[in-house]
């Protein structure tokens, strides 16, 4: 399907979209609030708006860009467009070694545990690589790896949450379907992610390039080997930015890179601007049904992702 | 000119090309020939820069390739693949500019060059259709026309006729032979009719590390032709 020329592919509806999803999301919740509120500091509503709803918005924003960027970035990297950073075990990686080592009582700053994670995602990304690799990356190969990994992963963790009882961790949930409720984005990672994000802005270009296959980038002048070390690199970075905020939350680097290029074609310097307004659009409303539909109780944000996901993967699969 | 001195390529850990010694230049339509496994496509990989050598050198206008940065040596010499790699989806069109990404970006010329390409390939029926989704034969046109686009000064093709027609590839080789006349165009190909009708130029890998190389007229005469395609019952 193409929407090159419908009026969802402007970057300015998608800017608008996100600055109106994020007023609503601040007004609605377990506390009904109106517009008129979110100014007044001595109304009861304004602490919760503010100090609990308001970084929660932002997290969701944030997270939410950095996966479907990780998303663009890890497709990129294995020529698939089936890809994605949940369902091929990079997330799992990240969340197991943060996991291990906040259990292993190591657990310092939000940073230091963002920068473990870092590790993990890098080292998943390594193991998936290695296995897939015989002679040429094969599809179907690394997609099957990437989904055993995965699971995994998930034992691991399953496994440490289940044998390590009365201490101070996160639940269970968020690490296996992710949760927004926790962390505030820390100053380390937002720098991080937008370094990233003009880095890969000013080599949009190579990008496009670097998607039409390895041999073919080379003989059209691209430095392949440099070029996908960056990419590999930085698909880690993101992937672990968001969970370390957000837990491993699926199907947002699937869906969001292939709404984005129905929406303004194969180009990155049109794909990674708009991956980050449309992904961060895209689990800010997801979290805000997490957090609505059944209150007071609230979803992990990873089910209503995964209820989009799921049928969009498995559509995508017939196309493929 | 793009020459090769002393050259020596592995592949698989076999020595595919040994002691080459050759040089194309602009103006001239030169064939590769030789039997399935020759090291047709590794050769042209390394003139292109894109394959590893183990020893010797291969240079453009005096400069060894492995000292040119991959921008440079791109604006110099375009490959057309054999074998299309996993890739993601991108339109023809876009598919065709990605031919200028060696040079400074000029919209305008870029455009044009682009839309040229697409047109000369006959390719504008399938302009905005996604290359994934395109038959063999017209995703070979579009390869072709993004090389072309690239606009280099040493165009080299492997297997540049595979899955077209008669009547494209006819057009195709009336592409090549124009883009020879102030271009060096250096072609990997099968059917020895098309070599003589628009070759200039032949180098011929036989067996046992020999090379013949020279214009086609001294080159393709009956008993070349014979060493290379009838000698391996002697051997086996």
């Amino acid at each position: 399907m193409d929407l090159t020329d419908h009026w969802a592919s402007s970057i300015w509806f998608w800017l608008v979209l996100l600055l109106v999803l994020m007023t609503g999301s601040l007004l609605v919740g377990s506390v009904t609030t109106n517009i008129s509120q979110l100014w007044q500091p001595d109304a009861p509503q304004f602490a919760v708006v503010w100090e609990l709803r308001f970084p929660r918005v932002i997290n969701a924003v944030v997270v939410g860009a950095c996966l479907s960027v990780a998303g663009l970035l890890i497709q990129n990297l294995v020529k698939n467009p089936l890809a994605d950073p949940y369902l091929l075990g990079v997330s799992g990686g990240a969340a197991t070694v943060q996991l291990l080592v906040i259990m292993m009582g190591l657990s310092l700053s939000q940073s230091w545990l963002f920068l473990s994670g870092f590790l993990g995602s890098l080292l998943a990304t390594v193991l998936l690589l290695k296995l897939s690799y015989l002679g040429e990356l094969r599809p179907n190969k690394l997609t099957l790896n990437g989904v055993v990994l995965a699971f995994g992963f998930a034992a691991v963790i399953s496994f440490v949450l289940s044998t390590a009882q009365g201490q101070q961790i996160k639940s269970m949930m968020f690490w296996l379907m992710g949760d927004l409720s926790f962390a505030r984005p820390s100053l380390l990672m937002v720098v991080l992610g937008f370094l990233a994000c003009v880095w890969l802005y000013r080599h949009a270009r190579s990008l496009d390039v670097l998607a039409r296959g390895d041999l073919f980038a080379a003989k059209s002048g691209v430095a392949v080997k440099k070029m996908n070390l960056w990419v590999f690199v930085l698909t880690a970075l993101l992937t672990s930015m968001a969970v370390a905020q957000a837990g491993t939350i699926g199907f947002v680097g699937l869906i969001i890179p292939h709404l984005v290029r129905m929406l303004v074609g194969h180009r990155h310097r049109d794909l990674i601007p708009m991956c980050l307004l449309v992904g961060g659009c895209f689990l800010l409303l997801a979290d805000t049904l997490a957090r609505t539909v059944l209150s007071p109780v609230q979803l992990p944000v990873g089910v209503f992702t995964a209820i989009i996901g799921v049928p969009v993967f498995l559509w995508l699969n017939r196309k493929v | 000119m793009l020459c090769t001195e002393q050259l020596v390529l592995r592949q698989d850990d076999q020595t595919v090309i040994n002691q080459l010694n050759c040089a194309f230049g602009p103006g001239e339509f030169w064939a590769i020939i030789g039997r399935n496994g020759a090291g047709k496509t590794t050769l042209l990989h390394a003139l292109a820069g894109v394959q590893t050598i183990q020893s010797g050198t291969v240079a453009v206008d005096g400069q060894p390739l492995n000292q040119l940065d991959p921008l440079s040596r791109a604006r110099k010499i375009s490959l057309l693949l054999q074998e299309q790699e996993a890739s993601l989806t991108v339109s023809v069109t876009e598919a065709v500019a990605m031919g200028r990404y060696p040079w400074p970006s000029t919209r305008q010329q870029d455009q044009q060059l682009t839309d040229e390409m697409i047109h000369r390939c006959g390719l504008e029926t399938v302009r905005d259709k996604s290359i994934l989704k395109l038959s063999g034969g017209e995703r070979r046109k579009v390869e072709i026309a993004t090389c072309l686009a690239q606009q280099s000064d040493y165009l080299l093709l492997d297997e540049p006729l595979n899955h077209l027609d008669l009547v494209h590839r006819r057009n195709i080789m009336q592409l090549f032979t124009e883009y020879s006349q102030d271009h060096a165009v250096i072609m990997v190909c099968h059917d020895i009719e098309v070599v003589k009708t628009h070759c200039s130029h032949v180098l011929m890998i036989l067996e046992n590390d020999c090379y013949l190389s020279g214009s086609s007229a001294t080159m393709l005469t009956e008993h070349n032709l014979q060493k290379l395609f009838n000698d391996s019952n002697q051997h086996d």
